[in-house]
């Protein structure tokens, strides 16, 4: 099955995730969650952390096969996280008490999505 | 002053830089010793100088404090180096800095630890404050000489509380100094290794989460590719569908996941977008390039076949290089895509959502208040939304208007001025939306100053609240776009440099290259990036505008600048503009006059082969011109057809004949007396600049033949007073000089055109019969038969008809028949304005007389022919001289004749003087040359015989007729010529051509001295007769008449052709 397809039509419901990118409808976020955030995002059922949390502005679509083995992923640092399509670009900015709570409570560097980080380097 | 102790070791120790290597290992190496010296050391300080302020705790603290200090020893160890380990203890106590901590923890070293502790210490409790003040304190004496100092602190010291050592102690502080002291022992008894572990232990305990940890510690450099990964080919695929394909992807993986066939990639990804330079392909990463061919086969717009393009291991991170968006702040300026009646406008942004993902913004309203409203258009179909219609224009929003037409779709407060009108919101006049981020346009929005200022002036009380902060930062992007050239003085506005000013000396991509003009670095040579620059211009300047203000292309001075807003009066217009700077470029044109391409301000063009026009104003695309004929229009450059260079040697005519040329001043005869000086002459138009008006740039055009001389340039004789007389020369002046003074056009009393029925020969209405309700002297008003319409005609364009007759008639020869002053007259004006004189002669008052007399008399029947004809061939026949130009008759004519004609030329009014001595004589003989006049003339052919001849052909009267005819033999048939031939051949055509003509100039020269010569005898006779009319008699007149008499009328009222077609021609061919 063919889970992360999204027909083109589905495509304007896309949104990504703010922190791992990974790019998914947003019903499916709302099932789902985030296949890698999940545990500190709390998307699923969560219209309000989906809209604050994911992004409909993304650019740069990439689709993972095999995030281990791939050196996008690893260069994306996306290579922990699961098959999927993700997005180069994330434009947005997780709102500051998420980031504090996934800083602090779960040890996460936040790498932001947008284009930010890479400044940094 | 627990540290002062401390300080003072700092102190001694002399170095700052070892503070930063307090080893704690070295400290304890060094323990022994250290404590030694310390302690000797500490023990005169403490026991003679207890502090400075012995009232304090600190104060009571400091026996047990210093003693452990002792202890710890260390010579080197400074301040800081307590502290740290201080540090580490309230670290180790205090929950609150853990977080700080953690993350330096994790890449822990030795030095880095001791370092981060140092860094900690600035941010610490109140101890930290306490120690720091100290510090202070202990700096200054430190700088003093160690010795001497210290001994007079320790007396300072000790005067102020010698007992406090012993006597006073918080228990409190004395039990964490201790505990404190405690600590560092242990610490500093462990070697960095086992502090290490301890650290760890300490902080290091938490496991990032899942899919986390290294990940964010690895930089990036260290996951640049290396031949071990997998090749990345870039895969060309249908434009715009670069996502798709990416996604089809994705569903083939997946569907072929876990069986045989798995899908041989490890990625794929696109970086289209409509501005990308990746648009067009996706890149697939493989292990090899024929995995992708396998996995891309049949994929939909992806083509793997095509040639498949290796990316470079370098290049391969630029494929994923992300650049942030740049942070919308409020304030900023944008345009909006998206609501599609507002495509384009600029927005200024309000406020911007948390995630940044959506802006309020606001801007000016398109609305029309339900005017065009109706959803059901006149052919009953509903319209369908969005189609494409005029938008309103951009207003701010009014309630008035609002509620005259839809009163139910509005709700709002009057007094915050807020509304909501169709479902949208409005403030202060300005609509007020949430936009996603995607339908902004954020980058290059190049707010024009006069789009920004509607919002400034938008606000309530009128005052000007312009934010230049968020304006220029919206111009920031499109800063990058201005261009510097060497030589531009150039102002560094940002940065290190900020301050320099200097001239650039060369511009490389973003660098500019200065050198300094100003201030220390004078005369240095700097490189700075044009990001940080602004041109620098002073006031007084004379610049030019350059960039995409609305204001291009204007020169002006520059008479205020604020920040890098220039404000300059333009030499144009004389209004005050306000520019960037970076739109500014130092004008080079001093003038100042604009100019488009190569046509600048009163250049003479081409518009058409007909029209030619003066530049009066350029603007920057288009021009407006004041065309030959007065009017002004808006022209573009390619318009014009070409630009016709000033001819320095122009001649023209004035009103009386004399010359005048380029720069004279002239003033016009009648109208409204306008005088200015020439700087153009164009055939008989000259156009005239005068600035006693400013109404197209003060250039006007008239015609020659209607102005005066004022004064010609150089001081050059003008006929009033000198050299050649014209007017002497000039045959039909001599002959009626009173004719001299009069009017122009002046008709006396009816025009004789009135009520005759008449056929138009030219132009659209050619051939219609009307008849003329009115007329001026020039033209005439023509109700038509045919169609129930006057219209306006030049009258030169009619061709008089008998009313009963149909025949065509001469209204004006006949009139001169009947009596004279009609005919003359008529013939007068006609000659003045139509150029063409020869009425003149008919007009010839007493003259016609004469013609009359023998019109009735022998010539009548050929002249009633004649004119019948058309007219006055006969008469030039007659006269000859005018035919001869036309015919060529000028070869008959000889050189004497031709003066002769010369005369009569200039008595033309010196038209066509040029054309006949141009043309000369050979084409008389062509023309007449079948005439065998030749001949004829031949025998008088030289000048001489003109004298003679003349007499001749009066003799003969009809000879003239002869002449037309054109066989020397036809002398005695004359009658017989007459009729026919001679009006018939060239005469009737050319000859007014001769008349209307400029000459002037060929006048002046050829024919004067002809005339002098042999003209004069025969003809001055003749003329001087003007009253001689009747001397002429019979015969003369046939020839003078001929000139003067007969022809005129002909081409006046025969109008017919003549006159007009003549005229043109007569242009074409002399020029």
């Amino acid at each position: 099955m063919s889970e992360n397809f999204v027909a083109p039509g589905q495509q304007r419901y896309l949104r990504a995730c703010m922190v791992c990118s990974i790019v998914m409808t947003y019903s499916r976020f709302r099932d789902e969650g985030c296949p890698n955030c999940e545990e500190f995002l709390h998307l699923q059922g969560s219209p309000d952390q989906i809209e604050s949390c994911t992004s409909q502005v993304f650019e740069g679509v990439i689709t993972l096969s095999d995030p281990t083995r791939s050196w996008v992923a690893k260069w994306q640092r996306l290579d922990k996280y699961v098959r999927g399509v993700y997005a180069t670009k994330v434009s947005g900015q997780l709102p500051d008490d998420v980031r504090t709570t996934i800083e602090e409570e779960y040890r996460i560097t936040y790498i932001p999505r947008d284009g930010s980080a890479t400044e940094a380097d | 002053m627990a540290s002062n102790a401390p300080f003072q070791f700092a102190g001694d120790s002399d170095s700052d830089d070892e503070n930063f290597n307090p080893a704690p290992a070295e400290a304890s190496d060094d323990e022994d010793a250290g404590v030694a010296r310390n302690a000797s050391r500490n023990d005169d300080r403490r026991a003679s100088s207890p502090a400075a302020d012995d009232d304090d705790d600190e104060d009571e603290v400091r026996p047990s404090k210093s003693a452990s200090k002792r202890s710890r020893g260390a010579d080197d160890e400074d301040d800081e180096g307590e502290e740290e380990e201080e540090e580490e203890d309230t670290g180790a106590n205090k929950n609150g800095y853990d977080d700080d901590e953690e993350e330096e923890d994790e890449d822990d070293d030795d030095d880095d630890d001791v370092q981060h502790r140092h860094r900690r210490k600035r941010r610490k409790d109140h101890r930290a404050a306490f120690f720091d003040i100290e510090a202070e304190v202990e700096d200054e004496d430190e700088a003093e000489d160690e010795e001497k100092d210290g001994e007079e602190i320790e007396d300072f010291i000790d005067n102020a509380h010698p007992d406090d050592i012993a006597e006073s102690g918080h228990l409190d502080d004395d039990r964490r100094h201790r505990q404190l002291d405690r600590i560092r022992e242990l610490e500093d008894s462990m070697d960095a290794e086992k502090q290490a572990e301890i650290l760890q232990l300490r902080y290091g305990k938490r496991a990032p989460a899942r899919g986390y940890g290294e990940m964010a510690v690895v930089p990036k450099r260290l996951l640049l590719p290396s031949v071990d990964d997998p090749g990345i080919w870039a895969v060309r695929c249908k434009e715009g569908k670069e996502r798709d394909v990416v996604f089809s992807i994705m569903r083939r993986i997946e569907e072929r996941a876990g069986g045989k066939d798995e899908v041989p990639i490890t990625a794929a990804f696109e970086r289209g977008g409509p501005n990308s330079v990746m648009k067009g392909y996706i890149y697939v990463e493989a292990r090899r390039q024929n995995d992708i061919m396998i996995a891309l086969d049949g994929v939909l717009d992806v083509y793997p076949r095509s040639k498949m393009i290796l990316v470079e291991l370098k290049d391969m991170p630029d494929l994923l290089r992300v650049v942030k968006t740049p942070n919308l702040e409020p304030g900023a300026w944008v345009r909006l895509k998206k609501p599609a009646k507002h495509a384009g406008d600029l927005a200024q942004v309000v406020d911007v959502t948390e995630n940044g993902l959506e802006a309020r913004v606001r801007f000016i309203p398109r609305l029309d208040y339900g005017v065009r409203d109706d959803s059901i258009t006149a052919d009953g179909k509903r319209k369908r939304p969005g189609m494409p219609g005029p938008r309103p224009p951009q207003r701010l929003f009014s309630e008035i208007e609002a509620r005259k037409r839809q009163p139910r779709y509005i709700q709002g407060n009057p007094q915050t001025n807020t509304w909501t009108y169709m479902g949208e919101d409005f403030e202060n006049g300005f609509q007020v939306k949430d936009i996603k981020i995607q339908q902004l346009d954020v980058k290059d929005v190049n707010p024009t100053l006069e789009e920004v200022t509607k919002f400034a002036s938008g606000s309530e009380d009128g005052t000007e609240n312009l934010d230049l902060k968020a304006l220029a930062a919206s111009l920031k992007d499109s800063n990058t776009n201005v261009a510097y050239v060497p030589g531009d003085v150039i102002e560094v506005y940002e940065g290190e440099q900020r301050g320099v000013v200097g001239k650039a000396i060369n511009v490389q991509g973003d660098i500019v290259t200065l050198r300094v003009s100003e201030g220390d670095l004078a005369g240095q040579t700097i490189e700075v990036p044009n990001k940080g620059l602004r041109k620098r211009f002073r006031e007084g300047d004379h610049v030019k505008v350059i960039g995409g203000s609305r204001f291009r292309d204007e020169v002006g001075m520059i008479v205020k600048i604020v920040e890098d807003r220039v404000t300059l009066l333009t030499d144009q217009t004389h209004t005050e503009v306000t520019v960037f700077s970076k739109d500014l470029r130092e004008a080079s044109d001093i003038g100042g006059q604009g100019s488009l391409g190569q046509y600048s301000l009163l250049d003479l063009v081409q518009l058409d082969p007909t029209t030619v026009a003066c530049i009066v104003k350029v603007d920057r695309e288009s021009m407006v011109v004041l065309d030959q004929n007065g009017d002004t229009r808006q022209v573009m450059p390619s318009q014009i057809a070409n630009k016709l260079p000033k001819r320095r040697t122009a001649v023209a005519a004035d009103r009386n004949g004399s010359e005048i040329r380029l720069d004279d001043v002239v003033r016009e005869y009648g109208g409204q007396q306008r005088q200015g000086k020439i700087i153009h002459i164009h055939r008989s138009y000259i156009f005239l600049h005068s600035n006693a008006t400013t109404e197209n740039a003060g250039v006007f055009v008239t015609r020659a033949g209607n102005v005066n001389t004022i004064a010609a340039k150089g001081g050059r004789v003008t006929n009033q007073n000198t050299g050649p007389d014209l007017t002497a020369m000039n045959p039909a002046l001599k002959r009626n000089p009173a004719q001299n003074q009069m009017p122009p056009p002046k008709t006396f009393g009816r025009d004789r055109a009135l009520g005759q029925t008449v056929s138009i020969r030219r132009g659209g209405y050619k051939g219609l019969m009307g008849i003329v309700k009115d007329t001026t002297d020039t033209s005439a008003r023509v109700e038509l038969h045919g169609k129930n319409k006057i219209i306006n005609i030049p009258k030169n364009d009619l061709i008089f008809k008998d009313k009963i007759t149909g025949k065509t008639i001469d209204i004006y020869s006949r009139g001169g028949r009947g009596g004279f002053g009609g005919p003359g007259r008529g013939g007068f004006s006609g000659d003045r304005m139509g150029g063409s004189r020869t009425p003149m002669g008919a007009a010839g008052g007493e003259r016609t007389p004469a013609w009359g007399a023998s019109k009735s008399t022998a010539r009548t029947p050929a002249w009633g022919r004649a004119e019948a004809s058309g007219s006055r061939t006969p008469a030039w026949g007659d006269g000859s001289r005018t035919v001869n130009p036309y015919d060529g008759n000028r070869t008959a004519y000889g050189d004497g004749n031709r003066t002769a004609y010369g005369g009569a030329t200039s008595y033309g009014g010196g038209s066509r003087t040029p054309a006949w001595s141009s043309s000369a004589k050979t084409p008389a003989h062509d023309g007449f040359g079948h005439g065998s006049k030749t001949p004829a003339y031949g025998s008088g052919g030289s000048s001489d015989p003109w004298g003679s001849k003349t007499p001749a052909y009066g003799v003969s009267a009809p000879t003239p007729g002869a002449t037309g005819g054109g066989s020397a033999d036809s002398w005695g048939y004359t009658p017989g010529p007459i009729d026919a031939p001679t009006p018939g051949a060239g005469l009737s055509a050319p000859t007014p051509a001769a008349l209307n003509a400029p000459t002037p100039g060929a006048y002046s020269a050829p024919t004067p001295a002809a005339v002098s010569a042999p003209t004069p005898g025969a003809w001055q006779g003749g003329w001087g007769a003007d009253a001689a009319t009747p001397a002429v008699g019979a015969p003369t007149p046939a020839a003078s008449g001929g000139y003067y008499g007969a022809p005129t009328p002909a081409a006046y009222g025969g109008a017919p052709e003549t006159p007009a077609a003549s005229g043109e021609i007569r242009y074409a061919d002399d020029d």
